[in-house]
């Protein structure tokens, strides 16, 4: 193991799965029929079935959150449980939060819309409007464990859940933290899924019961993953994975820039991110075996986590890992639609 | 010896305010002690209070693609790149992080909730689109044709301040060779309702630090700093004109809203930024505050500077320029930024407008009346926010 790469020891997630820590058992999922609001056909998503937040985390109150508050603080509790960190021994000071979100709070914001339209906007909910911003979820987690190091949301086209796992690497590279939890998700409401319906965005497996995976096309999700990043060498830790280099393009050639960051060594593994994936294919993106060649063996992105989108690329990774590849160099790799990719360098153990 | 590789320098900076579009035009504001408040009631009905607004937008093409927040930010930008000559291959490869809290909040109405498909369907598809605070970043990407890493930061009121920290990681792990850093918010009735139902509105000029004070006043506005490395600058012979010696984040994981009252952990944030920059704390000439004229953060942030700065030889000067066009929110850190790097050019340190009584304390020296001429070459933006986060960045003069 390199001892100056962080290592990703913990592992939380609330997903279609249900809320876990650790691996999963990753079998393929289903879209299910939407009936947390009414819908006048069928109407399929994957979807993150109600939980009692209070018995995975005693003493957490969620009534006036967000689900993705929520989830935020019940996911990053389970990853420093499956971590094993006992943050009693730690400079709380020195332990970061960062959060990677498409669509942010927007279940309170359209609650916050809903009161304004009901009262006019002079009539508006002071409790609801702070739980409306994005970083509410990542300070919730500050919160609950009283972490008072960076605390950091950000969102990103295509690639925020890379970017944030990239980012918070740094942070710890540079010394500006000692341990990060990074965390990405969203939630998917009526607002969110008739956009995608309207902009002519589903898969068909949207309007029926065919299989998933005989359509193509997106089929929104929703859900939150959190992993624990660490400095290597604690003997009590059981690291799943060190992070090696990354980057992340908006636009610009993908195969130059995947190629520069390989450096001419070529992974055994490629854990797809398919962030973009959701819309058709593009001559922008590219396979990749047309990086790597013919050796590697690739885990496909599934549509369970491509479909939540930007946020998406943590689920992707814990599905990967889940499948037990073995140990090896690895790439997390995203391209997009739009252009543009993220790639990342991992050494599985 | 300076590690010219690890050295992040400032070598553009883009601003749109109240004042206009140009921070020569928001320097000459400012120190001319031009206020840019005023009362309104048009924003939504029922409201009265006293806001800052950007007067008219740069003409854009598709401009309907595009969120008001969106567009102070490709305005600000299009501003800091405009010496820029011709095409660049260092600018098409550069970084951009950029914050935003309201995004495209401007564009969606409550309508929206009285039924999401029907309003999508009647002109909200392409509003609803600008939603997401990704969109403020990929926005000034789409216009300024920049293809490297792209990223927008949403840390409540520290958020621009966030992205120039961001922004300074990315150039050291040199994951672009040039990055804009910066923020970008506009007014819109969902944030200044929110503030108004918090009851942390002051419905006339707001007056940070102040015995008297009353709450803030919402402004907009963008700003956006070019930030590379010294040996990117020197190579390409560009002007520098800060250098960004030390920052900080920390958070208070005090409560969702309310600064922790004794400022420990923005005291904390303060004093690692200034251990980064390998500076004293009487070397700090001028603290560029959040002072946003609410009674629990001018209190928590006044004791933060009490414990950083303690033992210091004579009292830290401190102003809050909010007081000339109110909280730009996500922007605020920027433009603040922005704001302490022309104080330490011009050698001028702007006062707190409206400061009659200030809070007391005999370690800080509160900027008021007149602006106040000296040299300056270590200043200091402060930024805190809803959720509990703290950021400082410590700028320092560069000589050849």
């Amino acid at each position: 193991m390199k001892t100056n790469l962080p290592v990703l020891t913990g592992i939380g997630s609330v997903t279609p799965y249900g809320p876990l820590a650790g691996l999963i058992s990753a079998e393929r999922l289903e879209p299910r029929a939407i009936t947390a609001w009414t819908t006048t056909e069928l109407r399929r998503a994957f979807l993150v079935e109600p939980f009692r937040a209070a018995s995975i985390v005693p003493g957490l109150k969620t009534r006036r959150l967000d689900r993705l508050s929520a989830w935020a603080v019940v996911a990053a509790s389970l990853a420093l449980r499956d971590a094993g960190v006992d943050l009693n021994l730690m400079d709380r000071s020195r332990v970061a939060v960062f959060f990677a979100t498409g669509f942010g709070c927007v279940e309170l914001t359209g609650a916050f819309y809903q009161s304004a339209a009901t009262y006019g906007w002079a009539g508006t909910d002071p409790i609801t409007f702070p739980e409306t911003l994005s970083n509410a979820p990542a300070s919730h987690v500050a919160l609950f464990h009283d972490l008072r190091g960076p605390n950091v949301t950000v969102g990103c086209k295509s690639f925020a859940a890379e970017s944030a796992l990239l980012q918070a690497a740094s942070l710890m590279r540079h010394g500006q933290a000692d341990l990060a939890i990074v965390l990405a998700g969203d939630t998917l409401t009526q607002a969110v899924y008739e956009w995608y319906e309207t902009a002519d965005l589903l898969s068909p497996a949207c309007f029926n019961n065919e299989p998933a995976s005989s359509v193509s096309g997106f089929i929104p999700s929703e859900g939150l993953v959190a992993m624990v990043l660490e400095p290597a060498g604690r003997l009590a830790a059981r690291p799943y994975a060190a992070l090696g280099a990354g980057r992340w393009a908006a636009g610009g050639d993908t195969r130059a820039g995947v190629r520069q960051l390989l450096g001419g060594g070529l992974p055994d593994f490629i854990l797809c991110a398919g962030n973009g994936a959701p819309c058709a294919p593009s001559p922008l993106t590219c396979s990749p075996r047309d990086l790597v060649g013919a050796d590697a063996t690739i885990f496909p992105a599934q549509p369970v986590a491509a479909g939540m989108g930007e946020a998406g690329a943590l689920l992707h990774l814990l599905l990967a890992l889940s499948q037990r590849p073995g140990s090896g160099q690895a790439l997390l790799l995203g391209t997009s639609a739009h252009g543009g990719y993220a790639a990342l360098r991992l050494e599985l153990f | 010896m300076i590690d010219a590789q690890k050295t992040i320098v400032v070598t553009g900076i883009g601003v749109v305010s109240p004042y206009g579009i140009g921070l020569s035009r928001l320097q000459a504001g400012m120190l001319a002690g031009q206020c840019c408040l005023s009362p309104v009631t048009e924003l939504y009905p029922g409201f009265q209070g006293t806001v800052a607004q950007v007067d008219a937008l740069t003409p854009l093409h598709d401009a309907d693609r595009y969120s008001r927040s969106d567009r102070l930010a490709i305005m600000a930008a299009s501003d800091a790149v405009a010496d820029f000559a011709g095409y660049s291959r260092d600018l098409r490869e550069s970084g951009i992080v950029m914050a935003s809290t309201v995004a495209g909040l401007t564009e969606i109405d409550p309508e929206i909730s009285r039924g999401a498909a029907e309003w999508y369907r009647h002109g909200g598809l392409l509003r609803a689109a600008t939603y997401p605070v990704s969109r403020v970043a990929a926005s000034v990407g789409e216009c300024l044709d920049i293809q490297g890493p792209s990223c927008a930061v949403s840390v409540a009121c520290a958020s621009g301040a966030t992205a120039l920290v961001l922004a300074a990681n990315m150039l050291l792990d040199e994951a672009a060779s040039m990055v804009l850093a910066g923020g970008s918010d506009a007014l819109c009735p969902f944030t200044l309702s929110g503030f108004n139902s918090l009851q942390a509105l002051d419905s006339e000029a707001c007056r940070p630090f102040d015995q008297n004070r009353n709450g803030l006043n919402l402004g907009e506005g963008a700003a956006v700093l070019v930030l590379e490395t010294l040996d990117h600058a020197r190579r390409r012979d560009a002007e520098i004109l800060a250098v960004l010696r030390g920052w900080a984040m920390t958070n208070d994981a005090y409560h969702p809203t309310a600064p922790q009252k004794d400022g420990l952990g923005l005291a904390t944030c303060i004093q690692r930024a200034i251990e980064m920059a390998e500076c004293s704390i009487d070397e700090v000439g001028y603290v560029n505050a959040h002072g946003t004229g609410t009674p629990l953060n001018d209190i928590a942030e006044t004791h933060a500077y009490e414990r950083a700065f303690h033992g210091r030889s004579r009292p830290i000067p401190v102003s809050s320029t909010k007081s000339y066009f109110g909280h730009c929110l996500g922007a605020a850190g920027s433009l603040e930024a922005a704001i302490t790097i022309m104080a330490m050019r011009a050698g001028v340190l702007v006062p707190t407008l409206r400061l009659t009584d200030p809070i007391e304390s005999s370690q800080v020296d509160w900027l008021r009346g007149e602006p106040r001429r000296q040299p300056l070459p270590v200043a200091m933006s402060v930024s805190a926010g809803f959720g509990g986060s703290n950021v400082a960045l410590v700028f320092g003069g560069y000589r050849a």
